[in-house]
């Protein structure tokens, strides 16, 4: 049996791909929009301030 | 030296003069460190989207990829394309994690979570070997490519290359990437599918194609190249692409660079939707010039000639000129990318692990300097590869997914594990993974399983064996946001 001139199993791995390209955008649209549950935008103050470096001197 | 062709050759000028352009603007744009390496955290959905496309599609995919596809048929799509593809909606579902802990780069992750700050620069010295491979072979793909089709000789055009891009990216660093970016994914996604369409008018359709493509080899449209892959080469393939997702400093980058959470989801989620049917586009596409040149009785010395002989011996030099600038988009928007994260990595995890007080100002001129020399040295190599453009790929991403998959997204959700034992499994991951690729597997079983099974190993072990001492995730942002 074919689809589009291939092997069905050919195409499904074609389709599986796809669809695994998607699952991000499936699961974004179900809850984020359909179900309208917000972003959690709970991100760390800054990036810029200086880090807590030991500067390799008691990683021990 | 070949016939120069003038309007393959004016086409690519005027390219080049384009994306230079846009980074002198860039440059006026950039005003500290944080704009230089990540946008200034301004970047919105839709430049997100489009510049993680772009940065995806490189010369592995459309000369390498189609290549294979004419070489081994769609059974490219089982194994790589489809680990990858997993890979990206993967890395969506640990986004909100990873943009909520607002670092830069990867190794700043893998230091909060171990709580040592030694895994900078240890991290940072995988992620620049990664980088500098991944240069050297984009560098190549593309000189070979624009040496076949305008006829100027490899070693002055992979200079031309190599100037321009690093001009570019030092100029404006993520806001000439960014934008660039946004003109070249576009170009290459639009261009991609208008060849496509072209060959499928061409050769009388989809069927038609796949029909030709079977009746010239079965195993052409065989999931598994009837017997020249094994289902466990193939999950192994599938594990490797998978891991090179989460492991890649411009990726972890990218997400830093994202405006908030909501767009870090989205840029990922639009992405791997554009990505999935690109992919599939551009195996189908292998397929009809796999078709075509036999039809045209065209013969090819190397599989990765193939595409570049359907531009210059079987279309019209119009789509020609628009499937070139195609190609130039997909190459030249990776290399600036990993360009890019060479200079974030050498200022920001190593060169500040060992100056703690540098100052923004000097961490932009270690940035600006590293982006010049990485580059430069990538394109003196690429004078004289040191593998095939396949070889480096496929090493590069078991170095990657052998050290960071397993010890850093476990480590992201197990707190209490010891940062000790998260170094160890990274060290052992990517010294096994690396010698059992170069020693062609261990005792028949994948190099991607050697490492990624060890690196768990060392894990399992040091999480019992060892006392609590790794700082975890933050509890303040431990709970799933969905």
């Amino acid at each position: 049996m074919t689809m589009y001139g291939m092997p069905t199993t050919m195409f499904l791995v074609f389709v599986a791909t796809i669809l695994a390209g998607s699952l991000g955008a499936i699961h974004y649209t179900v809850v984020h929009v359909l179900l309208g549950k917000p972003v959690n935008e709970n991100v760390r103050k800054t990036t810029t301030e200086p880090r807590a470096t030991d500067g390799g001197h008691n990683d021990g | 030296m070949a016939d120069v062709n003038p309007y393959y050759l004016g086409a690519f000028v005027v390219y080049l003069l384009i994306v230079l352009a846009i980074g002198l603007w860039g440059y006026r744009k950039t005003s500290d460190v944080m704009d230089f390496w990540v946008m200034g955290q301004s970047m919105g959905p839709t430049l997100a989207t489009w510049s993680l496309v772009a940065n995806f599609v490189s010369a592995v995919s459309v000369i390498g990829f189609i290549g294979a596809v004419y070489g081994g048929g769609y059974s490219l799509m089982t194994g790589t394309i489809l680990g990858l593809m997993l890979g990206v909606s993967g890395l969506y579902f640990v986004v909100g994690r990873v943009r909520q802990l607002n670092h830069l780069t990867l190794p700043d992750i893998i230091a909060d979570l171990t709580g040592r700050q030694a895994a900078r620069p240890i991290a940072g010295a995988v992620l620049l070997a990664n980088g500098w491979l991944y240069l050297i072979m984009q560098l190549v793909g593309a000189s070979l490519l624009v040496t076949t089709i305008t006829g100027v000789p490899y070693e002055y055009m992979v200079w031309v290359i190599g100037v321009v891009f690093i001009t570019y990216t030092v100029l404006g660093g993520l806001v000439s990437v960014a934008w660039t970016d946004l003109l070249q994914g576009t170009i290459m996604v639009a261009a991609v599918l208008f060849a496509l369409g072209y060959m499928v008018l061409d050769l009388g359709g989809f069927t038609a194609i796949n029909t030709e493509f079977a009746a010239m080899k079965s195993a052409n449209v065989a999931p598994l190249g009837a017997g020249t892959y094994t289902v466990i080469g193939v999950v192994a393939s599938v594990v490797a692409f998978f891991g090179t997702i989460f492991t890649e400093q411009n990726m972890i980058v990218r997400i830093a660079a994202t405006k908030d959470v909501r767009t870090a989801k989205i840029h990922l989620a639009a992405s791997g939707v554009i990505l999935s049917v690109f992919y599939s586009a551009l195996v189908v596409l292998g397929g009809a010039t796999t078709v075509a040149l036999g039809n045209a009785g065209l013969s090819i010395d190397n599989v990765d000639n193939a595409f570049p002989t359907l531009i210059t011996e079987y279309v019209p030099t119009s789509i020609g000129v628009v499937i070139i600038l195609a190609v130039m988009s997909a190459i030249l928007s990776t290399t600036d990318t990993r360009l890019h994260s060479t200079g974030i990595t050498t200022a920001r995890d190593i060169y500040s692990y060992f100056r703690p007080n540098a100052s923004d100002e000097s961490q932009l001129r270690i940035s600006r300097i590293a982006t010049v020399l990485f580059g430069i040295t990538a394109t003196a190599a690429a004078v004289n590869p040191p593998d095939t453009i396949i070889g480096l790929y496929n090493l590069r991403a078991i170095l990657l997914t052998s050290a960071f998959l397993i010890p850093v997204y476990t480590a992201l959700y197990l707190s209490g594990i010891n940062g000790l034992a998260v170094l160890a499994s990274i060290v052992v991951g990517t010294v096994l993974g690396l010698a059992a690729t170069f020693f062609g597997g261990g005792f028949g079983i994948p190099a991607t399983f050697v490492g990624v099974g060890s690196a768990a190993l060392v894990l399992l072990v040091g999480y019992y064996a060892l006392p609590d001492q790794g700082s975890g995730p933050p509890r303040e942002y431990a709970a799933s946001d969905d």
